[in-house]
């Protein structure tokens, strides 16, 4: 049985009592329709609370802000986020692969996104939908990523 | 990044696979010790006619479950879905022609066509050829296709590899060992002697045997590109299978040319496990993979899934 959508947040709030959080997350190993409630109640957290930690600001300044901040982001590939998810997903790919997969897949120069979409692509045919986002979810997990679709991670 | 060995769960059945397989071998090996040893007094007793033995069988039965296990993990629309489905009904059939062969194709005690009285009527011969056909060239065919799918995507990722001359040589053994047993058949039918059909369905899988050969030796340079991964054990599991499979065959028609005193039904049983176990590992890494990826070793020690927030946890 799914849990409720209370239950979920409670969860996320790790409220609830360790048993009943046992017991929802040995659930969500098994259901995907549960991770994704989660991540999208995850997700509207922490838009939220990020809605409540910046102040207001001016637009054009805001604007200005993100569009530098984008330009930086592009203009560093190699950030360090970026680094991090590129060793990251060398390690999944060596691990379900082989070091010399790692070779094939990513070229010298590649981009994390990059990178990022060839791995998931490559474990998804290999692996299966289910386990390349566990591993997905696996090389997302307490990364500071900042996707391109701003896509945040934590 | 550590993982405590643990012999709990689907994720280790290759482990249990290769346990089997290693007690099986040893047992047999002590037996043939011993019987050598007892300076040949008592026969060594085989399966009938190449039929599989139940412990074959049983590693069919297993190989087939893992298949299931595996092909659910594939939705429809998967590139890998058609190779898993035809791995899976290579599983069925092997497992369906011991079934066939030990159950319903032997005069034993326990058949039900003897106690109904058919064991005169040729049924029960009839039901042993239907599995020889169904674990031999079926089954080889049905593998032969999977292997195809499974190239047709190593090389649309860049795992493709062009045969080197040993895999050529390789593959030409076993075509030269089809040429002869064509030839042999060939020379005995001019002679008048009359050729079993159980030689006929043998003949009929050594063709697909050859391309499967090649097959497996294309897959061999696809996964030294590879490397050593969790799932790239699985495909050097299968191409042992191959692998065994034609050495197999090729030693079971070479041995009796030699020697004539070697227990041949002995040979034959030695061989067919690990067969057996090699095509069984195929699904067992993938599911230990698969396990893997949804119960990575940062999560908690209960074996929490992927997705649970750090905060709940």
């Amino acid at each position: 049985m799914h849990p409720r959508g209370a239950t979920l947040v409670a969860f996320c709030d790790a409220e609830g009592g360790v048993d009943r959080n046992r017991r929802i997350a040995k659930h969500l190993s098994k259901c995907e329709k549960c991770r994704n409630q989660l991540r999208r109640i995850q997700s509207e957290k922490d838009k939220l609370s990020a809605g409540a930690a910046i102040p207001a600001m001016d637009s054009k300044r805001g604007l200005a802000g993100m569009l530098s901040a984008i330009t930086a982001w592009q203009g560093s590939p190699t950030s360090g986020a970026a680094s991090e998810l590129k060793g990251r997903l060398r390690r999944q790919i060596e691990t379900y692969f082989g070091s010399p997969a790692v070779l094939a897949v990513e070229r010298p120069g590649i981009r994390a996104e990059e990178l990022l979409g060839k791995a998931s692509q490559i474990l998804e045919v290999f692996l299966g939908p289910n386990a390349a986002e566990a591993v997905r979810d696996d090389v997302f997990r307490g990364l500071d990523w900042a996707g391109p679709a701003g896509e945040t991670r934590r | 990044m550590t993982r405590k060995t643990s012999l709990e769960g689907i994720e280790s059945a290759p482990r249990w696979i290769v346990m089997f397989l290693g007690a099986y071998l040893v047992v047999d090996l002590l037996v043939f010790y011993l019987w050598s040893a007892a300076g040949q007094v008592f026969s060594i007793q085989g399966t009938t006619d190449s039929t599989s033995a139940l412990s074959v069988t049983g590693m069919a039965a297993v190989d087939l479950w893992l298949c299931l296990v595996v092909l659910r993990s594939f939705p429809a629309g998967a590139p890998l879905r058609p190779a898993w489905m035809l791995f899976t009904l290579a599983a069925a059939a092997r497992a369906a022609s011991g079934v066939l062969a030990q159950l319903l194709g032997t005069n034993w005690l326990l058949n039900p066509l003897v106690w109904a009285g058919h064991a005169r009527s040729g049924l029960i011969e009839q039901i042993r050829h239907c599995a020889l056909i169904a674990g031999g060239p079926v089954r080889l065919a049905l593998l032969a296709a999977a292997m195809l799918a499974v190239l047709r995507i190593m090389r649309r990722f860049g795992f493709w590899v062009r045969p080197s001359a040993t895999d050529w040589a390789m593959s030409g053994i076993v075509g030269l060992f089809t040429l002869c047993r064509f030839g042999e058949a060939g020379a005995a039918s001019l002679a008048g002697r009359p050729i079993g059909l159980e030689n006929w369905i043998s003949l009929a899988g050594l063709p697909i045997l050859c391309v499967l050969f090649l097959e497996a030796m294309l897959l061999r340079q696809s996964v030294i590109r590879m490397g050593n991964g969790l799932l790239t054990r699985g495909w050097v599991a299968l191409v042992c299978g191959i692998l065994l499979t034609g050495a197999g065959e090729v030693a079971l028609w070479v041995i009796p040319h030699y020697s004539q005193t070697l227990p041949l039904a002995m040979f034959g049983a030695l061989i067919q496990l690990p067969i057996a176990a090699a095509f069984a590992l195929v699904p067992a890494y993938q599911v230990a993979a698969q396990r893997r990826a949804i119960k990575p070793a940062s999560s908690s020690p209960e074996g929490l899934a992927a997705g649970v927030p750090a905060l709940a946890r």
